[in-house]
């Protein structure tokens, strides 16, 4: 099977700092990745610089066969990359509903699926974006993504100042989706072994290189190296 | 008792004018934070395609309206697209040294072609006179405006809370990166944007030849006024230009009605008092 997504010695950072120091690695459609590393290592630039919104330095980025590493972020999410950000953007005069039709595009997530997955949102779905708690941000994050019907979902740090009750209710929402979903995914978390158990491969970044790549299974298992590369809670 | 009945009428029209033209300002200000002092020259634009309509096709002057509009909306788009979106990311002061080039280029051009006289047009004859009502004689002219107005702003709303472009725009607005990074054509949706306000302000100022003149000072004579809308409304909103275009125009009408000697200067005293009162603007979401 041909890569969906191909990164190639990608440099890349904010003007001239370089935070990304020559990163490259493949994804073959519906496959999952976690991204590992500890604060400040590059995971959120990663994505970014998937999505096209940082300063690439040198590199290439293909996805879906075309080679997008000038693309603006508007044309790769049209591609097919389904973006649900670290800092959740939601959109304070939108509301819940509008979020989920406003960038929505044709495909198997219709409104009706999202709010069968996320009944939650159903009963906010008048609420303004920042009417919301911490919990409901991010499923909107998540399901906005999912409403594009993207070939490739990038989450960045789903589970970000939750409460541990929300944190395993949401896992289970993202480990279904990412495994019956028949999308690939790339999910960066702080929680290293959740991310592991929903995942099939990993790679660890550290100051912007990848320091580590193998089966999400054998990390887990591993739990010498995994204490090494990443701070890990528990 | 009538006179002041006369003067909030009269103020009440020219502000609806005022945020006719002024509205496409505020859009674009709150969406790419440019500072466009151009804005005046297109709806100098719609008012002498109005005028030149009227006289080489005898068109009457209500037909000429939507040319006004579409007219502005076509040169405000190819403005935005050849030359304003060079110059989003630049600093405001390059902003504004750019823009009001352009309006000495726009005064220049209208110079040349129509002269400077002013211009006029002949409203139809049922918008001439006065319709009294209640004992106090109201302009029709001026009733026309402040229904048209009215309608605009109510189409303009519906557009902006209920269809899909509408919610991109806002999206936009809110955060232009995970809008873009969630699909919506930013790039897009600004030209779109900039097109229609310049189509409103053309629009405003073939509705305006009667009520704010035309000449090729058009855009300078006014442009502290579009500014002053803008600001103190709030960029970005609809409501907050609205009141303060009203409030604005009530007051001009007012001052130099009671107090001519005072001149423009209780608007400015009004406006800064607005101002310092409500810093960020009356109904915007940014400073
Ligand atoms: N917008 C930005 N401008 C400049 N530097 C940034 C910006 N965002 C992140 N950085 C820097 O880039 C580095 C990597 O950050 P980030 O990718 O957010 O790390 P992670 O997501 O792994 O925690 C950090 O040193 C951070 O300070
Ligand atoms: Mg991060």
């Amino acid at each position: 099977m041909t890569d969906l997504l191909r990164v190639e010695a990608l440099c890349a950072g904010y003007g001239q700092a370089r935070v990304l120091d020559g990163i490259s690695f493949a994804m073959k459609p519906g496959e999952s990745l976690a991204l590992l590393g500890r604060n400040g290592v590059g995971k959120s630039t990663l994505i970014r610089s998937l999505m096209g919104l940082t300063k690439r330095h040198s590199g290439s980025v293909f996805f879906g066969g075309a080679d997008l590493s000038a693309a603006s972020p508007t044309r790769r999410a049209r591609a097919g990359l389904g973006w649900a950000p670290q800092e959740r953007a939601m959109f304070p005069s939108l509301t819940v509903e509008e979020h989920l039709t406003t960038t929505a595009r044709p495909g198997p997530w219709t409104l009706e699926k999202i709010y069968e997955v996320f009944p939650r949102l159903r009963e906010r779905r008048l609420n303004m974006g920042d009417q919301l708690s911490g919990g409901e941000q991010q499923m909107v994050a998540i399901a906005r993504a999912l409403t594009t019907n993207p070939r490739l979902l990038l989450l960045d740090e789903p589970m970000e100042g939750l409460a541990p009750i929300i944190v395993q209710e949401l896992a289970a929402v993202i480990g279904r989706l990412i495994r019956e979903g028949g999308m690939a995914a790339i999910v960066v978390e702080q929680h290293a072994r959740l991310a592991l158990s929903m995942t099939e491969r990993a790679m660890v970044l550290d100051r912007g290189r990848v320091v580590h790549e193998s089966s999400s299974e054998s990390l887990l298992r591993d739990s010498e190296t995994l204490g090494r590369l990443v701070a890990v809670a528990a | 008792m009538t006179s002041v009945i006369g003067v909030l009428f009269d103020g009440l029209a020219y502000g609806s004018l005022l945020f006719l033209v002024a509205v496409g300002l505020s859009i674009t200000m709150g969406l790419m934070n440019f500072i466009n002092l151009a804005h005046g020259a297109f709806a100098m634009i719609g008012g002498y395609f109005s005028v030149w309509l009227t006289q080489k096709t005898g068109l009457p002057f209500l037909a000429t309206l939507p040319f006004a509009f579409f007219g502005a909306g076509l040169a405000g788009l190819a403005a935005e697209r050849l030359l304003f979106q060079r110059l989003y990311k630049a600093s405001h002061l390059d902003q504004v040294l750019f823009t009001v080039g352009f309006v000495f280029s726009s005064i220049a051009a209208a110079h040349y072609f129509f002269g400077a006289g002013q211009q006029f047009v002949s409203t139809p004859g049922f918008l001439q006179g006065q319709l009294r009502v209640a004992g106090v004689d109201l302009g029709k002219y001026r009733l026309f405006l402040i229904a048209v107005v009215i309608l605009l702003t109510i189409a303009l709303h519906l557009m902006f809370a209920k269809t899909r472009f509408g919610a991109q725009v806002r999206a936009s607005v809110d955060n232009q990166d995970a809008a873009a990074g969630l699909g919506v054509n930013v790039g897009l949706v600004f030209s779109l944007c900039f097109a229609l306000g310049s189509g409103l302000a053309g629009l405003g100022g073939a509705l305006g030849v009667e009520v704010l003149g035309l000449d090729p000072t058009f855009p300078l004579k006014y442009m502290v006024y579009f500014l002053l809308v803008v600001v103190v409304g709030g960029a970005g909103s609809l409501r907050g230009p609205l009141i303060a275009a009203l409030i604005l125009g009530v007051f001009d009408v007012a001052g130099k009605y009671f107090i001519p000697q005072a001149g423009a200067f209780i608007i400015y005293v009004l406006m800064i008092a607005l101002l310092l009162a409500f810093p960020s603007g009356l109904g915007g979401r940014r400073a």
